[in-house]
């Protein structure tokens, strides 16, 4: 004590024979991180886009890096942890999978210009992403769904048709040549040498169908749900390794719900307008059975307080100048483009819009002859959908988080906080705005690097409140929120 | 002595601690002296693990007391000049709370003209003009933009501004005395201060197109009473309690000339409360030309949980004292020291949340401050 005591005061004054010191207080050792019970030496993290680093509506090199994966490994190299290996896209093909960047604020709405990819990958048809074959430690994968992890081929290019229910382009950038491993044998594989995981799927079971409005995609069976979710951890806790799991978050509470309804409810006050008319459901593919038409009261489209429930889509915000516009069939025809690998190829627009029963020559969004997509709203009925399958989901994950004793991060209680209240990171105020607040990246459903950077230091509290560790947090003001043009 | 002097007639300094004691000093001189004060702090953001320690940096506290009138006169007049309120931060690149605070100065100098009257040979009085002749606020902080950090500086000097401070001092006896002084509050009021941006990209600079601000810092009023005992002539033991009114500080307000980040202001709660210091100090006269001096202060905190602000990272106050003087005839020479120790402080985020103060950093604070000093006399 002594000595250091010698070591850090530096002699200011001799008086009276009494060395003077002006004593730099040290109180580092109080805050020495440490690992608890746990051996971070491999840690392997499992996921979906949000474990990849996806945002922006891409995946790419500035993202990648800072995915909380990686965020965590950097933090848990202070107590024991190794090298985490991502498979990062290299120099040159840096934007990946192509991303959108926000371009400039026009009459307070964000503009944004796509970013082409250039990873080999451009579009669905066009040839795969660069293979990243070497070991890795992120095994985040865009898009894939939990009901997807015994899906063979999965990786397989030769996968024919190649459509996303039965293989995914990520998948295969990491899956050996000609291999139809599943992504749950990846997994099992991996983990046999991990000591820590994190595990954080699901999210694609609810968001797919989300997103689309209800109209596409569907939500995966709690059955199904909880039998996947059994396996994957009992995958990864087989060789005794410790971790972490994560909930899923009420995707209601993101920009890309929450953001054009407030704004589309205040204009159609303005214009006394009482209410429009949407499908719901999804499209019809028989004749003689039109889509499903509801009537929306300009009162229930959900505003900035939270009042009402009905929510438009962020790809709805096109749209909206065109409300009672009649001779206006964009929307429609956008939609038929959507759905057409889908479709049979005798389906032509024509024969598509008489199936949904729609007549583009009347005012559009107010008529029931031509109403609003079902892919831009996600009504209260779907809403409810929604919300069953994410709590019956986070009962399953939870259920065998604890049959397993793993630490758990409840993302669904902790975004839904951030919803109602924001969150203040070391005196800066963020919120789950669109663009403004920081935390949730242009695509309105993928986390900024500040966001993804708030994610890791909740999934470290839990790992110390857990395993008795006292890991370190990252400063989340290090990480930005959206990038503006320079 | 432990900052006592309320109830003590030592010398001319007695016009800064209790202006009705001046009569009762016999010796009309002048006397300068001036400190370094060396800061020095920790700072843990809470859930870190990395320690943030200030550029350091020195700021000189000084003073000048004169005092004059008829040897054998019932009077004493004089000028005072200190420094009461003064602190200078200056944080570490890049540190957590940045967007708080990076730097701060603040200065003050009073001069306070005094005059004091012996009412009879154990009772006098004394009155000071307090002026705040000069002040000023320099105060730097980062900007959060949505992908980077601005950086903004206020600076501005504050109007000049009058109060007073006044006391009564008795003597009883040779062997007891007791005083009592009131200096009151100061508004410090910044009129048309410099505010500069720099660092904020095109993006944002519409936002942030303010030149000019006002402020107002009060410098709080301070009552104090104090008892001096003096066994034998060669021994003076004080005292003194002071009360400072912290409790006038509630929130410190900018007001700029175009809205920043949307607002023509900014308001951040402090919520101060009255706090008592209590001080124990004596001297020994060893021989005719030496006296040593040794004291000691406990300072009870104003500043609440979840009110902890970078610019008074701020606990419960430990100090100690050590000094001595040699005369020479009719010049002295002083040599002081004082340690304090600022108690480590630790503010939640939670208690940040429940008061509505998040406009600060939650983590663990700790200082330590070492002040010498030296100073220099001539009584005629």
């Amino acid at each position: 004590m002594t000595t250091s005591l010698f070591r850090k005061c530096a002699p200011v004054v001799a008086l009276m024979g009494l060395g003077l010191t002006a004593c730099q207080p040290d109180i580092e050792d109080d805050f020495t991180p440490s690992a608890g019970s746990v051996d971070f030496t491999r840690y392997i993290a499992v996921g979906n886009s949000l474990t990849a680093g996806f945002q922006d509506n891409g995946l790419y090199l500035e993202g990648q890096q800072k995915s909380y994966p990686a965020l965590l490994a950097e933090q848990f190299r202070a107590v024991g942890g190794g090298e985490f290996v991502q498979p990062l896209f290299p120099a040159g093909q840096e934007n990946g999978s192509g991303y959108v960047r926000l371009v400039g604020i026009t009459n307070g709405s964000p503009v944004t210009a796509n970013v082409p990819g250039n990873a080999g990958r451009v579009a669905p048809t066009s040839a795969p992403y660069t293979k990243f074959t070497a070991a890795i430690n992120n095994l985040g994968v865009p898009g894939i769904r939990l009901s997807d992890i015994e899906t063979a081929g999965f990786g397989n290019v030769r996968t024919t048709p190649l459509n996303a229910n039965t293989f995914n382009p990520y998948f295969e950038r990491i899956t050996p040549d000609g291999s139809n491993q599943t992504y749950l044998q990846r997994v099992a594989t991996e983990a046999t040498t991990a000591t820590f995981f994190t595990n954080w799927l699901g999210n694609n079971d609810v968001l797919g169908f989300a997103t689309a409005g209800g109209a596409a995609s569907s939500l995966t069976t709690p059955a199904n749900f909880t039998d996947k979710n059994n396996k994957v951890v009992d995958a990864l806790t087989a060789g005794g390794a410790k971790g972490l799991v994560a909930t899923i978050p009420d995707v209601t509470n993101i920009p890309f719900f929450t953001t054009v309804g407030p704004v589309l409810r205040a204009t159609l006050t303005a214009r006394n307008v009482a209410g429009v008319v949407i499908t719901t459901g999804g499209f019809n593919t028989t004749p003689g059975m039109s889509a499903t038409r509801r009537s929306i009261a300009t009162t229930t489209i959900r505003d900035a307080s939270g009042n009402g429930n009905q929510l438009f889509t962020l790809t709805a915000s096109p749209y909206l100048p065109l409300i009672g516009v009649p001779n206006n069939g964009r929307a429609w025809r956008d939609v038929f483009n959507q759905a057409r690998p889908s479709l049979p190829p005798i389906v032509t627009l024509g024969l598509f819009l008489a199936l949904q029963g729609v007549d583009t020559t009347k005012q559009f969004g107010i008529t029931a002859e031509n109403p609003i997509p079902s892919t831009l709203v996600l009504d209260d009925t779907e809403q409810t959908q929604v919300r069953n399958a994410t709590t019956a989901f986070n009962t399953a994950i939870t259920n065998k988080a604890n049959e397993k004793g793993l630490a758990i991060f409840d993302s669904n209680t902790f975004f839904s906080g951030v919803a109602q209240r924001g969150l203040v990171t070391n005196g800066v105020s963020n919120t789950a705005s669109f663009v403004s607040g920081n935390l949730f990246s242009l695509d309105g459903v993928h986390p900024t690097p500040r966001g993804y950077a708030v994610i890791a230091n909740e999934m470290i509290k839990a790992i110390n409140a857990k395993y008795g560790s006292r890991i370190a947090q990252v400063n989340p003001n290090n990480y930005r929120g959206v990038q503006f043009p320079r | 002595m432990g900052g006592v002097g309320v109830g003590l007639s030592l010398d001319q300094a007695a016009m800064f601690y209790n202006p009705g004691a001046l009569a009762m000093v016999r010796d009309r001189g002048v006397q300068v002296g001036v400190n370094a004060t060396l800061a020095r702090n920790a700072f843990v953001a809470e859930g870190g693990s990395q320690q943030r320690q200030l550029r350091n940096s020195t700021v000189t506290p000084f003073n000048l007391y004169a005092s004059f009138g008829p040897a054998e006169g019932k009077f004493r007049a004089g000028i005072a000049v200190y420094t009461p309120f003064g602190s200078k931060l200056q944080y570490a690149d890049g540190w957590e709370g940045r967007t708080s605070l990076t730097d701060i100065t603040l200065e003050s100098i009073y001069v306070q003209p005094t005059f004091s009257y012996a009412i009879t040979d154990q009772l006098s009085i004394g009155a000071g003009l307090m002026i705040l002749a000069y002040g000023s606020v320099n105060l730097q902080r980062d900007i959060p933009l949505p992908d980077s950090f601005g950086h903004v500086e206020l600076d501005g000097k504050a109007e000049n501004k009058l109060g007073f401070n006044v006391g009564v001092f008795f003597k009883p006896s040779d062997k007891l005395s007791v005083g009592i002084s009131h200096r009151s509050k100061i508004d410090a009021q910044v009129k048309d201060g410099d505010v500069t941006f720099t660092n904020v990209a095109p993006a944002f600079a519409a936002n942030f197109q303010a030149t000019k601000f006002n402020a107002t810092l009060p410098l709080v009023a301070t009552t104090s009473i104090g008892i001096g005992i003096m066994p034998n002539e060669n021994l003076t033991i004080g005292l003194d309690v002071n009360y400072a009114e912290w409790s006038k500080y509630r929130t410190l307000v900018f007001e700029f000339d175009q809205n920043v980040a949307g607002s023509n202001r900014s308001e951040s709660k402090r919520f101060y409360e009255d706090a008592l210091t209590f001080r124990v100090g004596g001297q020994y006269k060893l021989t005719s030309g030496l006296t040593v001096r040794a004291g000691g202060s406990y300072d009870a905190s104003p500043v609440k949980d979840g009110y902890v602000t970078p610019e008074t990272p701020d606990n419960d106050r430990i100090s100690g004292t050590l000094g001595a003087s040699y005369a020479f005839g009719k010049f002295g020479v002083d040599l002081s020291a004082q340690y304090v120790s600022i108690q480590k402080r630790t503010q939640t985020t939670q208690d940040l949340l429940n008061n509505g103060t998040t406009d600060r950093i939650a983590g663990t604070y700790k200082t330590n401050i070492v002040i010498p000093g030296i100073g220099l006399n001539y009584n005629f």
